[in-house]
């Protein structure tokens, strides 16, 4: 702890030497054990150590950045004069004030967990293959293909308004897709998680729902084209979520102007019953940080609080921009902070509120529909229109699931998909860094080849 | 640093892997983002260090540092060994690595001016002349987004049947974004120019119209409508026919995903999975492109791949493993985003040859469908054999004239009914835009490309 501390202090102080008016400092060093599963057989184990240095530096509001791998000073001074060099050859910037200044530190729980750091290659391989078995326990099930990935690391953040932030972080994700085939029909589905700590119940989850799912899914019909109400699971409405409101949010693109959501601040934009916030505090959470990016505490924020959308998510540049409060939503990315990632606005964890129903009772009240799974389409965030691949989707006919679709596409405005919430479900899975239950939406253009 | 990777390849063997590689690497590159006439980053990266492969009995380790002393790299051999024999004592498929020719060379890509050579005030006047480029083209830009990259990589790779090259890369690659407002509709479009190679490319007409193409597409889609949903009969651009390529056929000819078991080409080879006009290549030695390669990152010679020919699937790309485990040689297709992960098979400039009809002549066989335009992004599913992309833009054929443009078009099939859904190839083959294409949380450089096509029972998304 003590000397990659130090390291960020000799460089804030060398950096401030060379002209700058301002910098930070990030010092990392990383580690992370992989164990990879091919068509059910152990493929691959792989350590991987990862130790940098990255540099902000500000002339005339300019930032440079730069980074190189290991921790030799000499190597630093190096890196130091290119970050300076490129603040120097960019253009003035009125808008940036100034780096955020030293507060109270919050101690957020669950970012470190000494069981994890302490697992070896064995431990991880033995995971993997707890993982791999669970998915293809089942004669239908004739391959699969999963990973499972621990990580410990520390991070040191030093900027030259004397913030001083140390945190110790670990990871732990987990992937699985099964591939099951009965006859003439074939069938995959993923699943996956990520955690900051060791969770054996989550390989088994992430097991069982890839096998269960490729299985649900042999069964298979095509859909016609029309307007349907549509169940989310938390997957598929987690992955929309990161991009509709983890980048419609995004404050730098408010302020361009490049979001669907810039000018709605205050307004309506989604159904009473869909509250979603931003909270880096969870224990555990893969998202969670005692200090985000450029030192900010973390802290829980409302983005959309009973449809009415609250809050964008803000870094120190585009705060003093717009003369609001930091909210602390500065980046270093990924669960372990990387010294290769400049800082940048992101969402920590979202989290969408719990309602009252069971996804039973949803399919149920449903009647006819869509059960959305997966989707790994992006929404065009200057429209806020999202049209993509069900990947894995399933009819709902008569109040139950029923067969998978074949080749079915779904087509809805943001704004209409958070208007159109008419159910939330009791039960949240953190799906891609979001918390969420699954939801129900009024209708939604689907397209088949049926 | 040839003698250090030669000597950490013997301790790996030394310590019982049966096979060992490693690629040593040092990266310089420059970032440059202009947003709004400001500069928005400027970033510059250097990045050394080593990954090891070490494989025992059908299982691989990989172990990375970035120290390069002899001490460090001897450790991480140490470490990919010990990762190995963790996963050969669970592993249930067993094979050994066939030898392959050892390769000893040392060549350096074509790049008349070293990126590293020129100022970086110089770089950044060009990026800022895009941005200018876009913001003065009409009132209605409401935003703007350039960016530059340029990267210089050293890479050396040895391997235990003999391989020691040294590969001296060097890329650029500029990309613009331009948003337009009108009437409180805002749209986007973009527009890149990249290849294997030096700054000259920056210097170059196409290059410094980038920012043009990027507002005019913007531009071009602010009176557009969102997008019709349903089956269509469609003729496909240059690009969208590159991306097709790419993802409904590429990846599923990736031997990986065959032993994965997760691809719906397994068992196929010799067989008809396309209309028989259909001919598809994946070509790393077609020189100042974005997918250029000449030896792959295992130190395999890499060539010319005919996936399909007329129809008939004739074959897979390969790695070191796959081509030893599915009875043939490596064809070099092994790539990593670095040197911190491990070689997998990856594509490179993929495209679908040119027919016999002229463009004109498919827009006659259509008389009601859409014309899909430019691509954004696509991903496949490999085990179902689905696939979806999506284009930047629509326009509706009416007896093979066009009319509304849409946007937000997604089109979605299965990979063994779309190809043999083409009606008609013309014979306006282009190499498209560059790109990156993501696999196992890995990135490669690549290009798409081909003629426009036309083809029946399209499924299209969107929300009318």
């Amino acid at each position: 702890m003590a000397d990659i501390i130090q390291l960020a202090e000799r460089t804030v102080k060398h950096v401030m030497k060379l002209g700058a008016s301002h910098c930070d400092v990030l010092v990392a060093d990383s580690t992370h054990i992989v164990a990879e599963i091919e068509k059910s057989s152990i493929k691959q184990a792989s350590e991987i150590s990862d130790i940098g240095v990255c540099i902000r530096a500000f002339r005339n509001g300019c930032s440079g950045f730069a980074y190189s791998t290991g921790h030799d000073f000499d190597v630093v001074k190096r890196v130091a004069r290119l970050a300076f060099s490129q603040a120097s050859a960019g253009t003035p910037d009125p808008d940036f004030r100034d780096l955020p200044e030293p507060r109270r530190t919050v101690r957020v729980s669950g970012l470190f967990d000494k069981k994890l750091a302490s697992l070896e290659p064995d431990d991880v391989v033995e995971m993997a293959i707890s993982l791999s078995d669970t998915a293809s326990a089942d004669k239908r099930i004739t391959s699969v293909n999963a990973g499972v990935g621990v990580g410990w690391g520390e991070a040191a953040l030093v900027n030259s308004n004397g913030i001083r932030g140390f945190q110790k972080m670990t990871a732990f994700e987990i992937s699985a897709e099964a591939v099951a085939r009965s006859g003439r029909s074939m069938f995959s589905a993923m699943d996956g998680g990520s955690t900051r700590r060791l969770d054996l119940g989550l390989i088994d989850r992430i097991g069982e729902n890839a096998k269960n799912h490729a299985l649900m899914g042999l069964k298979q019909a095509r859909l016609s084209t029309g307007d349907l109400p549509v169940i989310f699971d938390p997957l598929s409405i987690g992955f929309i979520l990161l991009g509709a409101i983890g980048g419609g949010a995004n404050a730098d693109s408010i302020q361009r102007k490049r979001s669907y959501l810039a000018g709605r601040l205050g307004q309506t934009i989604g159904s009473p019953g869909l509250t979603i916030t931003d909270d880096p505090t969870v224990a555990w959470s893969s998202g969670s940080y005692s200090f985000d990016g450029e030192g900010v505490p973390a802290k829980k924020k409302v983005l959309m609080g009973n449809g009415k959308l609250r809050s964008y998510l803000y870094d120190s540049y585009t705060s003093a921009k717009d003369s609001v409060e930091n909210t602390g939503n500065s980046s270093r990315g990924g669960a372990l902070w990387s010294f290769r990632h400049q800082p940048s606005i992101s969402c920590s964890n979202l989290i969408v509120n719990e309602g009252d129903f069971r996804f039973d009772e949803m399919v149920r009240e449903t009647g006819e529909g869509v059960f959305l799974r997966t989707t790994f389409d992006h929404p065009n965030l200057a429209t806020g229109d999202f049209s993509g691949l069900m990947m894995e989707s399933y009819l709902i006919h008569k109040g139950e699931l029923g067969p998978s679709l074949k080749q079915s596409t779904i087509g809805i405005n943001l704004i209409d998909l958070f208007s159109r919430v008419d159910m939330v479900g009791k039960d949240s899975v953190d799906a891609f860094g979001v918390m969420t239950p699954p939801l129900r939406i009024s209708k939604a253009r689907v397209a088949g080849s049926g | 640093m040839e003698d250090l990777a030669e000597v950490t390849i013997d301790h790996a063997r030394k310590l019982g892997a049966e096979f060992a590689d490693l690629r040593l690497e040092h990266e310089a590159g420059t970032n440059i983002v202009v947003m709004d006439g400001k500069t928005k980053t400027m970033s510059a990266q250097t990045e050394s260090g080593c990954g090891i492969r070490a494989f025992l009995g059908g299982a691989w380790g990989f172990a990375v540092t970035n120290t390069l002393t002899r001490a460090s790299l001897r450790s991480a051999a140490e470490a990919a060994v010990r990762m190995a024999k963790a996963g050969r004592s669970r592993t249930k498929i067993n094979f050994g690595i066939l030898p392959s020719k050892s390769v000893r060379v040392r060549e350096t890509y074509r790049c008349r001016e070293r990126p590293s050579s020129v100022r970086l005030e110089e770089k950044v006047e060009f990026v800022l002349s895009l941005d200018r480029s876009i913001r003065i083209s009409d009132p209605r830009i409401s935003s703007a987004n350039s960016r530059y990259d340029d990267l210089e990589v050293t890479r050396t790779i040895a391997n235990s049947f003999g391989t020691l090259a040294r590969i001296e890369e060097r890329w650029t690659l500029a990309a613009c974004s331009a948003w337009a407002k009108s009437e409180g509709v805002v749209q986007k479009g973009h527009a890149s120019v990249g290849n294997v190679g030096g700054y000259e490319l920056m210097r170059r007409d196409e290059s410094a119209a980038v920012g043009d193409q990027a507002a005019a597409q913007a531009l071009r889609l602010l009176d557009s409508k969102p997008a019709p949903a349903g089956k269509f009969t469609c003729i496909l651009d240059q690009k969208m026919t590159g991306l097709m390529a790419h993802e409904a056929f590429g990846h599923a000819c990736e031997a990986d995903a065959i032993l994965a078991g997760a691809s719906v080409l397994e068992n196929r080879v010799g067989k008809r999975v396309a209309d028989e006009s259909i001919n598809l290549y994946d070509d790393p030695t077609m020189k100042s492109t974005f997918g250029y390669f000449s030896l792959d990152w295992e130190g395999v010679k890499a060539r010319r791949h005919s996936l399909i020919e007329n129809g008939v699937l004739k074959g897979f790309m390969h790695n070191l493993e796959t081509g030893s485990r599915m009875g043939t040689a490596s064809n070099g297709s092994a790539r990593a985003q670095s040197y911190n992960t491990p070689p997998i098979i990856r594509m490179s400039n993929t495209f679908i040859g040119p027919g016999t009809w002229k463009k004109d002549e498919l827009f006659d066989e259509v008389r009601k469908g859409l014309l899909l335009q430019g691509s954004q992004y696509g991903y496949v599913e490999p085990a179902k054999g689905q696939f979806m992309f999506k284009c930047d833009e629509a326009y509706e054929i009416r007896n093979g004239e066009l009319g509304q443009r849409h946007r937000d078009v997604s089109l979605s099939g299965v990979i063994l009914d779309v190809l043999n859904n083409v009606k008609a190839i013309a014979d306006d083959f282009v190499l498209t835009d560059p790109g990156y294409c993501g696999k196992g949380g890995q990135i490669a450089r690549t290009t798409d490309g081909g003629p426009h096509i036309c083809i029946t029972d399209v499924v299209v998304g969107g929300l009318s």
